[in-house]
């Protein structure tokens, strides 16, 4: 059972598993790095999956799908920017009734566009079509076919991981989009608007949150259906707090839920252990408790996470 | 004759409440080190932040080399070469002492951070100032006095020709203060022009070469350093009659002290000691009252007393017994009353009623609950409010009005009701006039007099030395978290407990 | 002023109305509730009567008692908070109207459909509906009131289902004792789930909303564990998993047993749901505990200088919202269920927050928002069965609605700009005046 093509193929699960939420989280981390707090990404990716979907169906390609659900992954989350920066709501609210309005947008589209509620009809052709097997990597022993035979949205992935981990750390605009999180007014006084950073982190996340759904629908699958996020978005916060806010950590993070629940399958099915395969799905989220609780060293959110931030100062 | 670099004229700010700039004219030449020196409240911080475009002011024109200009963010500031160090620092904590100088400015072409440059570019610019700094040291690991060092490096980077530096020994130790001193004039050879705010005097002498006076949003004087005394800084700074009316009788003080503080240590919450080795007592019946510059230890004395902030060391007694471990709840059971400084943040829930403020503290005790302390009685606390709000005179539309809904000095009638009728046997008050009317202010004078007529000690906190000569027995002068002098009310003037205010005079009281 | 010199000189008759009041109020609501629209049509219109008179009666006494100055005031401030929810709702039907119009239906038979649907033929739904998201809101409510957002009240939901079910299979009492007991139970173990986050919070200030959603996730995947050890056989049914029937005593009683024309679904949970709501604001408005919680939540600077425990008050909040929480598991297995399903209708502890934010954190008005919620969600798949209008309409619906009521810090925001607006110009106006006059 324990056999090198049963390890081939979880290795390669846990990637394909890990990536919406990966996608996500490093959205969530560029997102919360510039002080907003976006649990908003669930009905982000709600969107971009049903956007995906109904575009790729639509057009018969799932490339201009993909983009279709970035772009409004990206419209949908400026709902949230404007709400938390310019309306100075409460993130937490914000993102609480976004997650309500994302249901009920698609679910009353799906309608209007489909004719029935439940999945939509199968698109065409889905972005699996375009896997690639990396000439010569993809031959590797075990993490060939794991990380150099997958899709396209599992190797964009792979490529924001360094992007956005240069971007942040390496950037002019990625070490304004930190000090916005960190000491906004700092940013400020040296004449930098922290309401366009802020606005930019919810951006990002609401681009790449609309990847991320974009993968669920039109690359993991052929079809949109209602709830198929299944709270991704929130398992996502997950990796990117136990990933400590960074990128790296972030895709680890994911990658370890992306085990879990390829494992949790594999129980399933197979009944090795006598252990109940839900308790897999459970440990990330006792993780990330056990993260929080600062019993991780690295997991400190960024200081002015959640705050409000005013430009106009009355008084002195 | 030197030759002016900035220059404004008939700033004014207007605040909601309060005018903090009246026509200010002030001139600044090139390669000088200036003062603005001015107690708190003087108008000192908000010129400095109209000149840094953070606020827009109400009227008025700046110029800089000549030429008028109108500032409508930090940026355009910077722009023209004025850097401005924050008496609470602008650096992000996270972040290392290089991307800190560099923020905003980054080095490198397309959008990338050409890091290597930055660092030469940073270590150049310590070296060429004499600035010692590890570039790559993160922030929180720095000591207040080298975070102020990047503050600094933070304005050379954008090239400042002008520096204002808001307060800048508040934070540091007397030997970070003599390196302060060094580097300061270090820059002013290199040729910067700079600012300092402050309100010690002794920094004006050891460092100006000019200094004006602000007083009450207005220019008040303008000396050269060298000629003038500290004795008259002093007079200019503070000096101005008593105008106060509230009559006060002499009242005799029981020899026993209702309380007093032996050698109390109590540190901030960076672990910094801001009340060092304070020692004194209240007995029943005097007012005592602590003048000092605000930031010298004064609000967290107070804290200390009540238990919100705990005490490192040293002795709290309170009628025979240390209350040094009790909790809050239990000091004010015993008859400690306080009235704090800030009423919105520490005195008042706003969105409760007037009713509810009066009534929290001792909510969970009759006649405010049943015996038990279970339930409310809503009745009862409406009527005592009531009745306070007669006895107060607290212009409310009622017992069940929210605070909030009040005017700034019938808040303040709302928690004196509160705090003077619990027959207190101490009563510490913060700043209890801040931001009042005159009519509020006299109000509540009459007050805290009427509580020491009562036999009860009062320890009076206060920023304005009219409110302490006014109301005070006794003055003690606090300075850097300890009393250094000891004034009966009668035999000492302003100008006097100015000079120790300010540091210009020290000795340490037994 | 003059209003409140009145408390002391009360007659007999206000003290008579009281029990007046309550008794009217509660039979008519009983009615109300248990009405269904197969032959229980008096009752239901019965119990709109009713509930009005309580109503009429309430603000009569609150007239006698307090003066005719005071009750007028007192209504403006009740108008003033229903102002923005009400004016919230409106809107949002109005927005969801004009969607429907663009997008091809009738929004006026579709609302009709909706409201008739929700309101009256299957009003027993909404009733249904209500019971669980009356309870997880409570508990959203109460942390709301401490200052604290707990979000996951999904997960003390399970926790709370997971004990009733437990307890429910192994106690054969009378239904006296075992009801009680498996009540408190329920709520016990919401409130030892929630036991990690307060304690994280007040030690290590580990944000709740994190803590609450992460184990309201695990809560959620341990719940098939309990179903397969409860009856739940992977045999002969994979997804979702069901555990065993409840004993019959441990079954909440239905209102058909005091009301003949009741829907034979519908239970006594709605009933508790109210009384512990009416409990929840009497706990937080007239004791020593609902105090210090209060000042708490609303400036912990200043509760803290009055030597109230700030730590002490966030534990106990979160624990009583623990508590809450888990009692909409008690009303779904032994009052609807009698069963424990994997997948438990979820959600009630989500639309909890939708619902406690829509009734700005007050225990009496989260018995309107839930009853309002349960409708619409009745409402709309009447409305989708009878008309071809879809029913997620109803979702948009719900989400303007929250977005609107939520988004009042706009009002007040643009309040407050406008007033700054007006206070400076008016500043400066003053100052060219001041310069004209000195020139």
């Amino acid at each position: 059972m324990f056999d090198y093509d049963f390890l081939v193929n979880l290795l390669s699960a846990m990637v394909r598993n890990a990536t919406p939420i990966a996608i996500a989280a490093m959205g969530a981390v560029v997102c919360e790095r510039s002080g907003i707090v976006n649990i908003a990404m669930e009905g982000i990716m709600t969107v971009g999956a049903f956007t995906a979907a109904i575009v790729a169906g639509a057009t018969g390609n799932p490339w201009i799908g993909l983009l279709a659900a970035i772009v409004f992954g990206g419209i949908f989350s400026m709902l949230h920017a404007f709400a938390t920066v310019n309306l100075h709501l409460n993130h937490v609210v914000s993102g609480a009734v976004l997650n309500v309005l994302a249901l009920g947008i698609t679910a009353y589209l799906m309608i209007i566009i489909v004719g029935h509620p439940g999945t939509t009809d199968s698109i065409p052709v889905s972005l699996s079509a375009y896997r690639w097997a990396i000439p010569v990597l993809s031959s590797i022993p075990l993490v060939g076919q794991m990380l150099f035979n997958q899709t396209p949205i599992v190797y964009f992935g792979f490529i924001m991981i360094p992007l956005f981990t240069w971007f942040l750390n390496r950037t002019k605009v990625g070490l304004h989009v930190r000090a916005a999180g960190e000491h906004p007014l700092a940013l400020e006084t040296i004449g930098v608007s922290v309401y366009k950073m802020r606005y930019l982190g919810v951006l990002v996340s609401g681009l790449v949150g609309g990847m991320a759904g974009a993968y669920l629908s039109i690359e993991g699958n052929v079809s949109f259906t209602e709830g198929m996020t299944g709270g991704r978005g929130f398992i996502a916060m997950a990796a990117m707090i136990s990933g400590g806010w960074h990128p790296v950590g972030a895709f680890v993070a994911a990658l370890f839920f992306g085990l879990a629940d390829a494992l949790q399958v594999r129980f399933q099915v197979f009944q090795v252990l006598n252990v109940p395969e839900e308790l897999f799905i459970v440990l990330p989220y006792v993780l990330t408790v056990v993260a929080v609780a600062g019993l991780v060293r690295r997991s400190r959110p960024p200081k002015a996470v959640g705050t409000d931030f005013m430009i106009e100062r009355t008084q002195d | 004759m030197a030759q002016p670099i900035l220059e404004t004229r008939h700033i004014v700010k207007q605040f909601p409440k309060v005018l903090a700039n009246d026509d200010i004219n002030i001139t600044l030449n090139k390669g000088e080190i200036l003062c603005l020196l001015g107690e708190n409240g003087a108008g000192k911080s908000t010129l400095m932040n109209v000149l840094y475009g953070l606020y827009k002011p109400t009227a008025g024109e700046i110029f800089i080399d000549g030429k008028t200009v109108e500032f409508s963010s930090p940026r355009d500031a910077i722009d023209r070469g004025l850097g401005m160090v924050h008496q609470h620092f602008m650096l992000v904590d996270t972040l290392t002492v290089t991307e800190n100088i560099i923020l905003g400015s980054e080095p490198g072409k397309g959008p990338q951070i050409d890091y290597k440059a930055a660092w030469k570019q940073v270590k150049e610019l310590s070296d060429r100032h004499g600035l010692r700094i590890d570039p790559d040291a993160k922030i929180m690991n720095l000591s207040v006095g080298l975070q102020q060092r990047v503050e600094i490096l933070k304005a050379l980077y954008r090239q400042a020709k002008i520096l204002i530096l808001d307060e800048p020994t508040a934070v540091l130790t007397p030997q970070e203060v003599e390196e302060f001193f060094t580097v300061v004039r270090a820059l002013r050879d290199n040729g910067v022009s700079i600012i300092i705010i402050t309100h010690k005097l002794e920094e004006v002498k050891a460092i100006s070469d000019r200094v004006y006076i602000l007083r009450g949003g207005k220019v008040e004087g303008e000396r050269t350093t060298a000629d003038v005394s500290k004795e008259d800084l002093a007079n200019l700074m503070v000096g101005r009659s008593v105008v106060l009316s509230v009559e006060k009788k002499d009242h005799p003080v029981k020899p026993n002290p209702v309380f007093q503080i032996e050698d109390l240590r109590v540190t901030d919450d960076r672990h910094i000691p801001v009340v060092d080795g304070l020692t004194l007592d209240v007995h029943p019946g005097e007012i005592v009252g602590i003048a000092g510059v605000d930031g010298n230890g004064q609000s967290e004395l107070a804290e200390a007393i009540m238990g919100l902030r705990p005490v490192a060391s040293g002795v709290l007694n309170h009628e025979g017994d240390d209350i040094k471990n009790l909790t809050t709840k239990e000091r004010i059971h015993r008859k400690v009353s306080y009235v704090p400084s800030d009423r919105h943040r520490y005195g008042l829930v706003l969105p409760f009623t007037v009713a509810e403020n009066i009534a929290i503290g001792y909510h969970d005790r009759a006649p405010n609950a049943s015996a038990h302390g279970w339930r409310l009685e809503y009745g009862a606390m409406a009527s005592r409010a009531e009745q306070l709000i007669t006895d107060f005179d607290i212009r409310t539309p009622g017992p069940l009005a929210p605070a909030g809904n009040l005017s700034g000095g019938n808040q303040q009638k709302v928690i004196l009701a509160r705090e003077l009728t619990r027959e207190p046997s101490l009563l510490v008050v913060n700043q209890p006039t801040r931001g009042l009317d005159v009519g509020a202010i006299e109000y509540i004078h009459s007050q805290i007099l009427a509580m020491r007529d009562q036999d009860v000690g009062v320890l009076l906190i206060s920023l304005e030395l009219e409110e302490i000569f006014g109301l005070a027995d006794r003055i003690l002068v606090m300075y850097e978290g300890r009393i250094v002098k000891e004034f009966k009310t009668g035999e000492t003037d302003e100008r006097e407990v100015g000079l120790y205010m300010t540091g210009g005079k020290k000795e340490q009281s037994a | 002023m003059s209003a409140s010199k009145n408390t002391q000189s009360t007659g007999m008759l206000p003290r008579l109305l009281s029990p007046a009041i309550v008794l009217l109020g509660a039979a008519g609501t009983v009615l109300w509730l248990g009405a269904t629209m197969s032959g229980g049509e008096t009752f239901y219109f019965w119990g709109i009567w009713l509930i009005a008179a309580a109503g009429a009666l309430y603000l009569w006494r609150y007239r006698m008692l307090n003066g005719p100055a005071e009750f007028k005031d007192h209504l403006h401030r009740a108008g003033r908070t229903m102002a923005v929810p009400i004016m919230g709702v409106t809107l949002a039907i109005i927005i969801g109207g004009v969607i429907m119009l663009l997008t091809g239906y009738d929004p006026f038979e579709a609302y009709g459909a909706m409201f008739f649907g929700g309101l009256v033929r299957n009003w027993h739904i909404s009733v249904l509906n209500a019971a669980p998201l009356i309870f997880t809101a409570l508990s959203v409510a109460f942390a709301f009131k401490a200052g604290l957002f707990n979000i996951g009240a999904e997960g003390q939901y399970y926790l709370g289902a997971m004990a009733a079910t437990w307890l429910s299979l192994r106690i054969a009492m009378l239904a006296l004792v075992t009801i009680p007991l498996v009540f408190v139970f329920a709520g016990l173990l919401g409130a030892i789930w929630m036991i990690i986050p307060a304690f994280l919070k007040v030690r290590t200030g580990a944000h709740e909303v994190i803590t609450t959603m992460m184990l309201a996730h695990t809560a959620r995947y341990l719940s098939p564990i309990f179903i397969r050890a409860n009856g739940g056989d992977p045999a002969d049914s994979t997804h979702p998993y069901v555990t065993d029937k409840i004993l019959e005593s441990s079954i909440l009683p239905r209102l058909q047993e005091f009301l003949p024309n009741a829907n034979y679904r519908v239970h006594t949970g709605i009933l508790i749901a109210i009384v512990v709501a009416l409990l929840i604001h009497y706990i937080l408005y007239h004791t020593s505990w609902g105090f210090e919680i209060r000042a708490v939540g609303e400036n912990k600077d200043a509760a803290r200088a009055q030597g109230i425990s700030v730590g002490k008050n966030i534990f106990r909040a979160l624990l009583i919202a623990g508590f809450l929480a888990g009692l909409a598991g008690f009303n779904q297995v032994n009052g609807l269920d009698h069963r424990l399903y994997e997948n438990l209708q979820a959600g009630y502890g989500w639309n909890g927050i939708s619902v406690a934010l829509l009734a700005a954190g007050n225990p009496i008005g989260v018995v309107f928002t839930g009853l309002l919620w349960g409708m619409l969600d009745a409402g709309g798949q009447f409305m989708a069965r009878t008309t071809s209008t879809p029913s997620a309409i109803v979702e948009i619906v719900k989400g303007t609605i929250l977005f609107l009521v939520v988004a009042r810090y706009i009002y007040t925001a643009i309040g407050n700009i406008r007033r700054r607006r007006q206070r400076e110009r008016a500043a400066r106006e003053q100052i060219a005046e001041d310069a004209r006059q000195e020139a």
